[in-house]
C-alpha cells in the first residue's frame, strides 16, 4: 500500500504539491504563531522581572504579611555568602525598603524609598535603563535620590531639585534628610513610577542605621525556567525556619493570573486557527478524493479492503505531510531562532504603549525545540484526522456505484 | 459452482414505478463454463454479472458460490470473496494508472500475499500467454486499447481465480483486437480451467462461447448451450 501511495503522490503531481504547500503554509503559520505568543509571554515576564522584582526573593517570615522593622533580615551577608555558592544564580542583592514622606516647599507625597546597590542593580533590574532624565546612582552617591518620573512630576521636581524626607529608621527612630534629585526613571509601570525612589545603599545604611540589614534579598537567575529548582536549593541551603524564599510565580501572582487569562485567549485564537487549518486541508483532501471515487471503486471491486483503502489514504497524507514538514521544520525553527535573538523591532511602539506596561520596541519570538516538535505532531494529527471524512465518504458508495461515479 | 435462486433486483424501490433489473433469476453455472449473458441494452446482463460478482446486492433470492450463500454477506466478506475467488475484466479496462503493466498484473496476487518470486513468475507467464511480455515496464496510458484490455485480462487471471467476470470486454476494441482477446480468453478457459462469464451483445463473443443465456427486461428468456 505504501508503494501504491507513493506512486499516487508522484503521479498526481498537482494535487500533491498543493496539499504539501497547504501543509507547509499552515505549519509555518502555526509554529510562528506559537513562537510569537510564547515569546510575548516570556517578554512580558522578563520585562516585569527586569523592572524590579527578582526571579526569587528571600524574606524574613512575616515581612510580606505584616511588614515593619520587626521582620527584617538581620544578617544579610550570612545569606548572600550562601547564595554565592549556587551556580544557577547570576546576581543577587540585599535591598532595604522603607516608606516615608517626601516634601518640597509646596507638595508632599508618600513614597517607597529603597536602599539599593547601584552596581548590582545594573545587572538585576532595569532601573538604570529606565532612566528618563539626569543620571543613575553611584555606589558613593550621597543625598542623591533617583525617583520615578511620575513621582517627580507629582512633587513638581526637576533634576537638581531638593526634597525633604522623613521616615522611620531601622531601630525605630526618625530618619530625616534633604535629598537632591539626581535622576528620574520611567519603567512603564505607572504605580511603580509614581511611588518608588532609590538611594545608594551605603548612604541609606548610614541614614537608616541599616547596615547588613535588608527587607529582602533579590535574586536573578541565569535561566528563569530553573526558578523552582533553584528555590528548592536555596530553601535547603538556608535551613532557617525564620526565612522564606519565594519565586516570581508567588511574588507576581497578579501577573501570573493575567498571563493565564492571556493564555486562555491565546488558546481560543489558536483553536480557531487549528480549525481553519483542519478544514482547509480536509476540504481540499475531500475535493481530491471525490475526483478519485472511480479509482477507489475499481480498487475495491478487485479486492482492496476498506482497511487497505484507509491505509492508502493514510500513507498518501503521511508522505505529503512528511515532505512538507521536512522542509518547513528547519525553516520555521530557523526563523524562530533568528527572531528570538534578533527580535523584530517596530520603532516607537514602546513609547506609544509605555503607559500600558510595554517597555520595549521589540516583538520577540520564542525558540523552543520541544514546542516546535509538538506543533508538528499537532499538524500530523490534524492531517491524519482530515482523511477520516473522505474515507467515510468513499465507503458510502458500493463498489459498483463508485466505478460508475462521474 | 454458482447457483442463483429466485433473484430479484429492482431500482427506484418504493417509487410509483419500480424498475426491475432482474426478475426471478434461477440459474446454475458449473465449473469451467464459458458463458455469455446476452440481450439488448438495458436487459439486465451487466446487473446479473455484478450480482454474481458480489459487486452489487439483490432485493430477494439467494446466490450460492461453491455451496456457500453469498447474497447476505457484508461488504468486507464480499471484498474478500472478490479478492480470493473472482477476477474482473471491465469494459473500460480500469487499470491502476500509476502502476506499470507488471505491477497491475501482479496487484491482486500481492494483495493475496503471494511471494515476490511467485508474482514475478506468474506475471511473466500470463503476460507471455497474452503477448504483452514486452510491455511489462510500461504504464497503462502508454498502451493501445487492445493492449490495455489484455493487461486487464492478465490481472484478472494472474491470481488464478475460480471465475472471471467480463463486462463488455470487447466494446472498446476493434474487430481484430476483439478476436485476439477472445482467442486468449478461450485459451485461458481451456488451459487454465478458469470459468468465464461475459456480459455482452457482441456477435463475436456470442459465437465463441459454449453457452448463451439471453435476458430480456431482467428475466432469462433463453438458455442455450452450443
Amino acid at each position: 500500500m505504501f508503494k501504491l501511495a507513493l506512486k499516487n503522490t508522484l503521479f498526481y503531481k498537482g494535487r500533491s504539491i498543493t496539499t504539501a504547500i497547504l501543509t507547509f503554509v499552515s505549519t509555518m503559520l502555526f509554529i510562528l504563531f506559537i513562537s510569537m505568543q510564547d515569546g510575548s509571554h516570556n517578554s512580558m515576564l522578563e520585562n516585569s522581572l527586569k523592572i524590579y522584582t527578582g526571579a526569587i526573593e528571600i524574606y524574613a517570615k512575616g515581612y510580606r504579611d505584616i511588614g515593619g522593622n520587626d521582620y527584617l533580615i538581620e544578617d544579610a551577608k550570612a545569606i548572600t555568602d550562601k547564595l554565592s555558592k549556587i551556580d544557577a544564580i547570576e546576581a543577587y542583592s540585599a535591598r532595604y525598603e522603607t516608606y516615608g514622606l517626601l516634601s518640597n516647599k509646596e507638595y508632599s507625597a508618600a513614597s517607597m524609598v529603597a536602599g539599593v546597590e547601584p552596581s548590582k542593580e545594573r545587572v538585576l533590574s532595569s532601573l538604570e535603563s529606565a532612566l528618563r532624565e539626569g543620571k543613575f546612582l553611584d555606589e558613593d552617591s550621597k543625598n542623591c535620590i533617583y525617583m520615578g518620573a511620575e513621582l517627580a512630576s507629582k512633587l513638581k521636581l526637576r533634576i537638581g531639585g531638593e526634597v525633604a524626607f522623613v521616615g522611620g529608621a531601622s531601630e525605630g527612630s526618625f530618619a530625616a534628610d534633604i535629598f537632591r534629585v539626581c535622576g528620574t526613571f520611567k519603567t512603564g509601570s505607572f504605580e511603580f513610577d509614581s511611588s518608588a525612589s532609590f538611594l545608594a545603599r551605603s548612604y541609606f545604611d548610614e541614614l537608616m542605621y541599616a547596615k547588613n540589614k535588608a527587607s529582602y534579598i533579590t535574586i536573578k537567575l541565569k535561566n528563569l525556567s530553573d526558578a523552582d529548582a533553584v528555590n528548592s536549593q536555596i530553601v535547603k541551603i538556608l535551613d532557617d525556619e525564620k526565612l522564606e524564599s519565594l519565586t516570581w510565580k508567588t511574588l507576581m501572582k497578579s501577573m501570573v493570573e493575567a498571563m493565564e487569562v492571556d493564555n486562555i485567549f491565546g488558546y481560543i485564537s489558536l483553536s480557531l486557527f487549528l480549525v481553519v487549518i483542519f478544514f482547509v486541508i480536509m476540504i481540499y483532501g475531500f475535493i481530491n478524493i471525490s475526483s478519485r471515487i472511480k479509482e477507489f471503486g475499481v480498487l475495491r471491486s478487485i479486492g482492496l479492503s476498506k482497511r487497505n483503502i484507509f491505509l492508502l489514504l493514510f500513507y498518501e497524507i503521511f508522505i505529503l505531510s512528511t515532505l512538507a514538514l521536512i522542509v518547513v521544520t528547519p525553516l520555521s525553527a530557523y526563523i524562530c531562532y533568528y527572531y528570538s535573538i534578533n527580535p523584530i523591532v517596530i520603532e516607537g511602539i514602546a513609547d506609544m504603549y509605555k503607559d500600558y506596561g510595554i517597555v520595549s520596541d521589540e516583538i520577540p519570538f520564542d525558540f523552543n525545540p520541544f514546542t516546535i516538535v509538538w506543533n508538528i505532531v499537532v499538524i500530523y494529527i490534524l492531517n491524519f484526522i482530515s482523511i477520516l471524512y473522505p474515507y467515510i465518504y468513499i465507503n458510502s458508495f458500493k463498489p459498483i456505484e463508485a466505478i460508475r461515479h462521474v | 459452482m454458482i447457483k442463483l435462486q429466485g433473484v430479484n433486483k429492482y431500482f427506484f424501490r418504493g417509487e410509483p414505478r419500480e424498475v426491475y433489473a432482474l426478475r426471478d433469476i434461477n440459474l446454475t453455472i458449473e465449473e469451467g463454463e464459458f458463458t455469455l449473458f446476452g440481450g439488448a441494452s438495458g436487459c439486465g446482463k451487466t446487473t446479473l454479472l455484478n450480482v454474481i460478482g458480489a459487486l452489487d446486492g439483490c432485493e430477494s433470492g439467494k446466490i450460492y458460490f461453491d455451496e456457500k450463500e453469498i447474497s447476505s454477506l457484508d461488504e468486507d466478506a464480499r471484498t474478500t470473496l472478490r479478492l480470493n475467488e473472482l477476477g474482473f475484466v471491465f469494459q473500460a479496462y480500469n487499470l491502476v494508472p500509476v502502476l506499470s503493466v507488471e505491477e497491475n498484473i501482479g496487484f491482486i496476487m500481492r494483495l493475496r500475499g503471494f511471494s515476490d518470486e511467485e508474482i514475478r513468475r506468474r506475471v511473466l507467464e500470463v503476460a507471455t500467454l497474452l503477448k504483452i511480455e514486452d510491455k511489462l515496464k510500461s504504464l497503462p496510458n502508454a498502451l493501445s486499447g487492445g493492449q490495455q484490455q489484455r493487461v486487464a485480462v492478465a490481472r484478472a487471471v494472474a491470481a488464478k481465480p475460480k471465475i472471471i467476470l467480463a463486462d463488455e470486454p470487447t466494446a472498446n476494441l476493434d474487430s481484430n483486437n476483439s478476436q485476439i482477446l477472445m482467442n486468449m480468453m478461450k485459451e485461458l478457459n481451456e488451459k487454465e480451467g478458469v470459468s468465464i462469464l461475459f456480459a455482452s451483445h457482441d456477435e463475436l463473443i456470442m459465437k465463441s462461447v459454449k453457452r448463451v443465456i439471453t435476458l430480456n427486461d431482467g428475466a432469462i428468456v433463453d438458455d442455450c448451450k452450443q
